[in-house]
């Protein structure tokens, strides 16, 4: 019974046929086959922010300019964020990979909702410039592409190494990990130190997922709006010329807000790990040792 | 087993999603062109910029605090220069009137005594000039009396007679 309405309350062909990787714009046997439509949105969006940057940091003065107001609000606020979540000194190391992640994560979320963005493109063509559903489009946001979002948490976990290492050590790792607190001795001690060396195994295991999770739902997020944006812009694609018209422009508005809102939370939830991460492994446990000592 | 089954799962993975390194490292250089770019020419200057407005702020803060200070001394200042200047008028106000009052009765004492000493000459110069009116007075009488005494006696008096009955006129007169 259960079966059977799950069948038929099934909406696999009502989705929208967006594919779950980013299409080669040469063809995979090419040398330029790591040219993908995601790859020339993320060169497409590494023009805008540092065209951007540019132009707010050209001619600074204590008085700003528009463009240098803009970016200063961003920065400054970024900074506090940051500074509140890792402290003073690991946010002067940590802000500027935490600062580019928002940066970039956003205005890459943002892109995929320009119009043109998943719909322009190869597909099965039904006229002059005109094809019957964009499958292979020209444009994809990199935070749409697992290649992308992978090399983003990947590029965040070096950083991430690099601080930690510097602040305590790899032997201030292996301790902060695996190592016993409480300052308990005896039988005790021994059987806490065997307690938090199965945590430290754990903890090893988490820090590994790290990149996964992150890359996963930043690219499970994204992917979805786009799925539901297509998927919205083609209801009513069967309806006539003007009922399509009017079904494309209309009943994907609310969904265009709605992603906006989840770029922007996607952005901020990404950036806001990594500095949680940071804060969590460079974090001294002073108080352990005192205790450990005593 | 298990290993394969595992291994066919990645595959699967991987194709579904399109996971190659190229396109991986396409996608990881992009992103380290942009952190190295913002890192090095945006966020610097920015955080620079932030710090220098932030000082300038402290700094005028610091100033403007300065400043109130200053008012409040001075206006402290002048409340004690007006203070004392309100005091030094008084003390000139009553010494000005002190001086004055002084200067009035000395003056009046010396129009008093100016008037006594013009009474006295007055009452002097009318002295002396009843007692010529008075020697005058006498010699007149004494020379009516001589007359009269020699057309009555039909006698030229001498000087004698003539000294002594002045003498009696005017004992008379005085008397």
């Amino acid at each position: 019974m259960l079966s059977s309405l799950s069948q038929q309350a099934s909406f696999s062909p009502l989705l929208a046929n967006v594919h779950s990787y980013a299409s080669g714009l040469f063809g995979e046997s090419s040398t330029l086959a790591f040219l993908t439509n995601s790859v020339l949105v993320a060169l497409v969006v590494m023009s805008i922010v540092l065209w951007f940057s540019r132009k707010a940091t050209k001619n600074m003065t204590l008085v700003p300019h528009k463009a240098q107001n803009f970016l200063e609000f961003i920065v400054e606020f970024l900074y506090n964020q940051v500074v509140g979540i890792v402290g003073e000194k690991q946010a002067k190391l940590a802000f500027p990979l935490l600062g580019t992640l928002f940066i970039y994560i956003l205005v890459s979320n943002w892109f995929g909702l320009f119009p043109g963005v998943g719909t322009i493109g190869w597909g099965e063509s039904t006229g002059f410039l005109s094809v019957k559903a964009a499958h292979d489009p020209l444009l994809r946001p990199p935070t749409a592409d697992l290649n992308a979002t992978i090399g983003l948490a990947v590029s965040a976990f070096l950083v991430w190494l690099f601080l930690t290492i510097k602040e305590i050590g790899i032997w201030g790792f292996v301790v902060h990990t695996f190592g016993p607190k409480g300052g308990l001795k005896g039988v005790m001690g021994m059987v806490v130190a065997a307690v938090f060396l199965f945590v430290g195994v754990i903890e090893v295991v988490s820090i590994i997922i790290r990149p996964v999770t992150l890359s996963i739902r930043l690219f499970g997020n994204i992917f979805a709006g786009e799925n539901v944006i297509h998927t919205m812009s083609d209801l009513m694609a069967g309806q006539g010329a003007i009922g399509s018209f009017l079904g494309s422009v209309v009943l994907p508005l609310p969904f265009y807000f709605m992603e906006l809102l989840v770029g922007l939370l996607q952005a901020i939830v990404f950036t806001l790990l990594c500095a949680v991460y940071i804060q969590l492994s460079t974090t001294h446990d002073d108080h352990g040792h005192e205790e450990a000592h005593h | 087993m298990p290993t394969i089954i595992a291994a066919g799962k990645v595959d699967a993975i991987v194709e579904k999603f399109g996971l190659a390194w190229p396109k991986f490292f396409a996608q990881v250089i992009i992103f380290w062109v942009v952190f190295t770019i913002l890192k090095k020419y945006a966020f610097g200057p920015i955080l620079g910029m932030l710090e220098q407005r932030r000082q300038r702020i402290a700094d005028g803060e610091a100033k403007l605090e300065k400043i109130a200070k200053d008012a409040a001394e001075a206006k402290q200042n002048a409340q004690a220069l007006l203070d004392k200047a309100e005091a030094d008028a008084a003390r000139l106000v009553k010494e000005a009137d002190e001086a004055a009052k002084a200067i009035q009765e000395r003056r009046q004492q010396e129009a008093v005594s100016s008037a006594n000493t013009i009474i006295a000459k007055a009452r002097e110069a009318a002295q002396l000039e009843q007692e010529q009116l008075m020697s005058q007075l006498k010699r007149e009488f004494g020379r009516m009396v001589s007359d009269a005494t020699s057309r009555v006696t039909g006698k030229v008096l001498n000087t004698d007679d003539q000294t002594r009955i002045n003498q009696e006129t005017a004992a008379q007169v005085s008397a």
